[in-house]
């Protein structure tokens, strides 16, 4: 824990620190009983503050554990908050790739996916940890990151905010317990207050002796009474009051509602197409920018000709369409494909013969 | 005697009645007719089990639902008794109905109370055998047998398989003892024939924690169907009960094991792996299909549970990063390293659920809802891996449902972290207690669950205490007075000592030596006048001891030596029992004892001094609890926030509960007679929440008396006590034979008439009153005889 350590500085102990030995300098804590350890998550060797002072002052060094040679800055020296070092490894491995992985619930489809993508990541993260295939994890995971900047950065920022707000509701809360509790320690002395004064008041009646005794014992204790209850209420009414302010007061600021579904940006209208996706393409050519051609050069620079809308690359496509134009069509395949037809069946027959004068005008025209 | 509620016959197995006993049964009929829940008060000592039993046996047999009747009290001594009591009863009804009926009546107890099995059954620790006879019974041990293997099984378990499932044991009621014998006779193990018989069963007596202890209820309790009626017995303490078995501390030490059977668990995992990885495949594939194998949960050797969840939990598919073994093993490894890291914080913390969460989040990137599948995951896993000796994972799995209750109820628990065991300690000692605030949570399920709870006790007052503390609503709710033919116990208020100085165990001036003298003169008094046994009660330990010390050095001791012995009760059971022997030996010799003893010790609760065991008890002081505790604190805060009961109220109700327990047993019977002595100022004011039967009895003059007018009043008791008091006197006052009772029934139904008549008009009236005469004609011709032999009977006792 971080919070303990800066409150109690060195004078109290942690239990279980006493008998240890920086494995640097081998000065122990009873020697010096403010030793404090720190590690470096570059290799999490542990040494004494002293000795990462005395040995990274001057810029970085290599690490004095024998058998490891990793170059360490004193910047990125940093007390452990776990006992056990291999869950501190872990856990800053657990916040690189919970930095990267941090996709959230509603964007998946099913919980199957989700909890299939849930395993995924462990599975990379247990890679990581034990030391399985770390190139290839860490090439994943870097490819992962690239392609999906946007998308972390998005979901880093609600978690963000969702922290916030919860930071936030726990603070109010607490408030309100503490409010609460006051109000609470007001109306007991409320009432002993109040009591105290209806027996005063009975007694001072008794001296000034106007009526009997026990008639006036009786009276006060029925006003007691009736003030006491309707103390009680008031107390409830305003207290539902707060109650229902605070409610408010804390919905307003971090302005949240659950359970809301994502909005999805409705995507970009196309552009319009005036053949429904038909496209047309030149089967038998391409079309040029440019044709050679001396006589049509005049046409392409002679103001007279362009000022009129005359273009030579509109001239050009139409000339090289009617060139190819018939290239498609076999007549004979299509005749035969006809008479076929017209032997199918007797329905058809007339229907073809019918059609027949048509058909023949149709061919006529391609011909 | 036979008689009818209504138009229910009711057999009752004694030729004589207590009024209050009719009017119970009455009012739990009702509440089983509307079909609801109750709370109800009955004085102790006047025969409380067996008219709840009588009455819902008859209502068993006599409508054709035939609900099941589920039994729940708090020691196995006073379960023994029910069964005893339940077979008397069964054995009375078959002699009267001429038949035996088709009647099945079971307890249920702890392995090592029913084991037979030679070498198991002679463990001393309870845990021991549990996991011995799991061991030699589980599931996968007969698989192995089966595949030719050699292991050890239990001969009397597996001669229950040759048995019908249905029909283990022959109808009746089988006490421990029954049961133990006809296992030996036919050997099969008591304990699973009693489990099994479960579902077969009319009634069932067992302890509270198999319905309210979630970890336990689930194994035990899950089959039982929605009818059932659900008896809550010696029900004061119920929701203490209930946020125990919701509550969890840990300390270092369990941490340290917690972390060590996680790493017992990744070797095996790497054996299993190595060996027979297809398990491991097979329970995987089960966890990704979210199936959760409903048989194998309810298995009764399943080795742990889990703790109160919510149904649509158990509907769920365990999150993805858990799913396979290794994960979650170092997931439970990160778990319990970051609580050890908490632990060593050196001031107190408390927090709710949800700020735990998250710091828990920020530090070891642990979601809430695969903390959620904890304890469940465990129990899977603990299942493939096929581990017989569970009790090494004992802390293991206390973490497991602490992660499980933390995740899944952000309100009514408190975490508190007390680094030191006092306030003046300087070494820590870290303890984490999970504590649950709400009495509510432990026993919803099962108000949700049965549609009639009778809540009942002999101290359980102020009644709406209970509904308000547990969430629930009542039919019935009801507190009986006793009536006495005699008055034969004397409830007094000692409020100055015989120097006419107030007296007090409060803070201030418990210490005071003329406090202390008072007290003192005050026992030596009332040890000088009782016969035989005295019961003091003190507040604390504590207390007791600084009392008892004061005492010696004004030589008090010494003076009351002369009259009684004195007898301690201390923490240690074992010197308690040793000390209630000697007691108890000491009054039955006529040398007369004192027993010194706690208001919330083991002597308090359990142990009743009927007759000379107990003359007088004594009650020096309210027995307050201890206000300084933060857990104390805590469910205060939680109580009045939420229930709108204040601290006060609650601290008074909880110490007048115990007191009335306290006073409670001496008086065990209504041909007892007892004195009770509530020695302190404080009493006065709380006069009106005792239970309903003292406060009756408590005259207005003996509210506010000194010593000595205290000890003027108990002698004038004693000699009145003295006279020769005849069976005859209680006739048909405190004790009724069928003619008093049917003479009540017809005053009744008068009365009843006349208020008809006088607000609803004469027809009504006169049909009612037809209906009344045929129904007291067939009851008085059928048992004209059966009362005139309880009346010889009475004779011949002359």
């Amino acid at each position: 824990m971080s919070r303990a350590p800066a409150r109690n500085g060195a004078a109290p102990r942690r239990p279980g620190d006493e008998d240890d030995i920086c494995p640097v300098c081998k000065s122990s804590r009873y020697l010096n009983p403010s030793m404090r350890f720190l590690v470096n998550p570059e290799c999490y060797h542990k040494m004494c503050e002293s000795c990462v002072d005395r040995i990274f002052s001057h810029g970085p060094a290599p690490c004095p554990v024998a058998g490891c040679a990793r170059t360490l800055r004193k910047a990125r020296f940093r007390r452990q908050t776990f006992e056990d070092l291999h869950i501190e490894r872990e856990v800053d491995i657990r916040r690189r790739v919970a930095g990267v992985f941090n996709k959230r619930e509603e964007e998946f489809e099913s919980l199957r996916d989700w909890n299939n993508y849930l395993e995924e990541v462990e599975n990379l993260t247990w890679n990581l940890l034990q030391g399985v295939d770390v190139k290839e994890t860490e090439k994943k995971l870097d490819a992962y990151k690239r392609q999906n900047e946007q998308e972390i950065k998005q979901n880093a920022a609600i978690e963000s905010q969702e922290n916030a707000n919860t930071e936030a509701q726990f603070a109010a809360q607490r408030e309100q317990a503490r409010l609460r509790r006051e109000a609470a320690r007001n109306e007991e002395l409320d009432e002993r207050r109040e009591k105290e004064e209806g027996r005063r008041e009975m007694v001072d009646m008794m001296a000034r002796g106007d009526g009997d005794a026990d008639t006036i014992a009786r009276e006060t204790q029925k006003v007691v009474l009736k003030k006491s209850t309707a103390r009680r209420t008031a107390a409830e009414r305003s207290r539902q009051q707060a109650a229902a302010k605070v409610d408010n007061g804390a919905a307003a600021p971090l302005f949240s509602i659950q359970g809301l579904k994502r909005v999805v940006q409705p995507a970009p209208e196309k552009e319009y197409d005036p053949f429904g996706g038909y496209v047309i393409k030149h089967e038998y050519y391409y079309l040029r920018d440019h044709y050679e051609h001396s006589w049509l050069d005049n046409a392409r620079s002679d103001a007279q000709i362009t000022a009129g809308g005359y273009d030579v690359r509109e001239y050009c496509a139409r000339a090289m369409m009617e060139a190819f134009g018939g290239l498609g069509v076999f007549v004979e395949d299509e005749i035969r494909e006809r008479e076929e037809m017209a032997d199918k069946g007797v329905g058809t027959a007339s229907a073809a013969a019918a059609g027949g004068g048509g058909g023949e005008g149709v061919d006529g025209d391609v011909l | 005697m036979k008689f009818n509620i209504e138009d229910l016959p009711v057999l009752f197995p004694y030729p004589r009645i207590y009024p209050e006993q009719y009017a119970y049964m009455c009012d739990l009929k009702r509440t089983l007719d509307a079909g609801g829940h109750c709370v109800l008060e009955m004085p102790s000592g006047t025969g409380k089990t067996v008219s709840l039993l009588s009455l819902i046996v008859a209502y068993q047999q006599y409508y054709p639902e035939h609900r099941k009747l589920i039994y729940c009290s708090r020691t196995m001594s006073e379960i023994e008794k029910a069964l005893a009591e339940l077979k008397a009863l069964m054995k009375y009804r078959a002699d009267q109905l001429g038949e035996e009926e088709e009647f099945r009546g079971l307890g249920l107890t702890s392995r090592k109370n029913l084991c037979l099995h030679p070498s198991v059954k002679k463990e001393k620790s309870g845990a021991i055998v549990d996991a011995r006879c799991r061991s030699l019974t589980a599931g996968f041990v007969k698989e192995k047998k089966e595949r030719g293997e050699d292991v050890d099984v239990c001969v009397y378990h597996d001669n229950l398989d040759l048995l019908e499932p249905h029909n283990l044991v022959p109808n009746g009621v089988f006490t421990f003892d029954g049961i133990l014998k006809y296992g030996e006779k036919h050997k099969q193990c008591p304990y699973f024939t009693a489990r099994r018989m479960m579902p077969f069963c009319n009634v069932i007596i067992y302890s509270y924690h198999y319905l309210l202890d979630p970890k336990i209820a689930e194994r035990v309790s899950k089959e039982l169907s929605k009818d059932c009626i659900v008896v809550f017995d010696e029900a004061h303490n119920i929701d203490n009960v209930c946020i125990e078995s919701l509550s969890i501390d840990l300390t270092e030490d369990s941490l340290r094991k917690a972390t060590r059977g996680a790493n017992n668990l990744e070797r095996k995992i790497t054996e299993m792996r190595s060996s027979d990885a297809e398990k491991l495949q097979n329970e995987y594939a089960k966890l990704v299909e979210g199936l959760r194998d409903a048989d194998e949960a309810r298995e009764e050797d399943a080795f742990m549970a889990n703790p109160a969840l919510p149904d649509d939990l158990l509907q769920e598919a365990v999150p993805g990063n858990i799913r396979r073994a290794e994960h979650f093993v170092a997931f439970l490894k990160r778990f319990v390293e970051y609580l050890k890291t908490r632990m060593k914080v050196l001031h107190v913390i408390s927090e709710t659920p949800p700020s735990f969460l998250q710091h828990l989040k920020d530090l070891t990137f642990i979601e809430k809802k695969p903390l959620r599948f904890c304890a469940e995951r465990l129990t899977s896993l603990v299942r493939t891996l096929e581990l017989t000796n569970i009790e090494d994972y004992q802390p293991l799995q206390e973490v497991a449902t602490f992660a499980t209750l933390a995740a899944t109820y952000d309100k009514g628990f408190l975490l508190i972290l007390e680094p030191y065991e006092s306030d003046t300690a300087t070494v820590p000692n870290p303890i984490l207690h999970f504590t649950c605030l709400d009495a509510a949570i432990a026993i919803k399920p099962v108000f949700d669950r049965f549609s009639s709870v009778i809540i009942t006790s002999g101290t359980i007052s102020p009644l709406e205490m209970y509904p308000k503390m547990l969430g629930f609503t009542t039919v019935v709710q009801e507190s009986y007075s006793m009536t006495l033919a005699r008055r034969s116990f004397l409830p007094m208020i000692v409020t100055r000592g015989s120097d006419q100085s107030a007296i007090s165990s409060g803070f201030q001036i418990r210490n005071e030596p003329g406090v202390v003298r008072n007290y003192g003169t005050l026992l030596l008094e009332f040890s000088k006048l009782t016969p035989d046994g005295v019961v003091v009660f003190f507040p604390s330990y504590l207390y007791m001891e600084s009392i008892i010390s004061m005492w010696q050095g004004m030589g008090t001791l010494d003076e009351i030596w002369k009259y009684k012995l004195i007898l301690v009760e201390t923490p240690d059971s074992q010197e308690t029992s040793l000390a209630l022997e000697t007691y108890r030996t000491a009054c039955c010799n006529g040398r007369g004892a004192i027993l010194l003893c706690v208001a919330r010790g083991k002597v308090s609760e359990g142990i009743d001094f009927d007759h000379h065991y107990g003359r007088t008890v004594l009650c020096i002081g309210v027995p307050f609890q201890y206000t300084e505790s933060r857990i104390l604190k805590a469910r205060l805060e939680f109580l009045r926030e939420t229930y709108r009961i204040r601290e006060n109220d609650f601290l008074s109700f909880d110490a007048m509960r115990h007191a009335a327990q306290c006073l409670g047993r001496v008086l065990r019977g209504k041909d007892d007679y007892g004195i009770m002595v509530l020695a302190d100022r404080r009493f006065q004011k709380k006069r009106t929440q005792l239970p309903k039967w003292i406060n009756q009895a408590l005259l207005d003059s003996d509210t506010s008396l000194s010593t000595d007018m205290a000890t003027a009043s108990a002698k004038k008791f004693l000699r009145t006590m003295a006279q020769p008091f005849s069976e005859r006197d209680q006739a048909g006052v405190s004790t009724w034979d069928l003619r008093d009772l049917e003479r009540h029934k017809e005053k009744m139904e008068e009365e009843k008439i006349r208020e008809l008549r006088n607000g609803g008009g004469k027809m009504e009236g006169d049909g009612v009153d037809g209906r009344f005469n045929v129904q007291n004609g067939v009851d008085g011709d059928d048992f004209e005889d059966e009362d005139m032999d309880a009346l010889m009977r009475d004779a011949d006792a002359e």
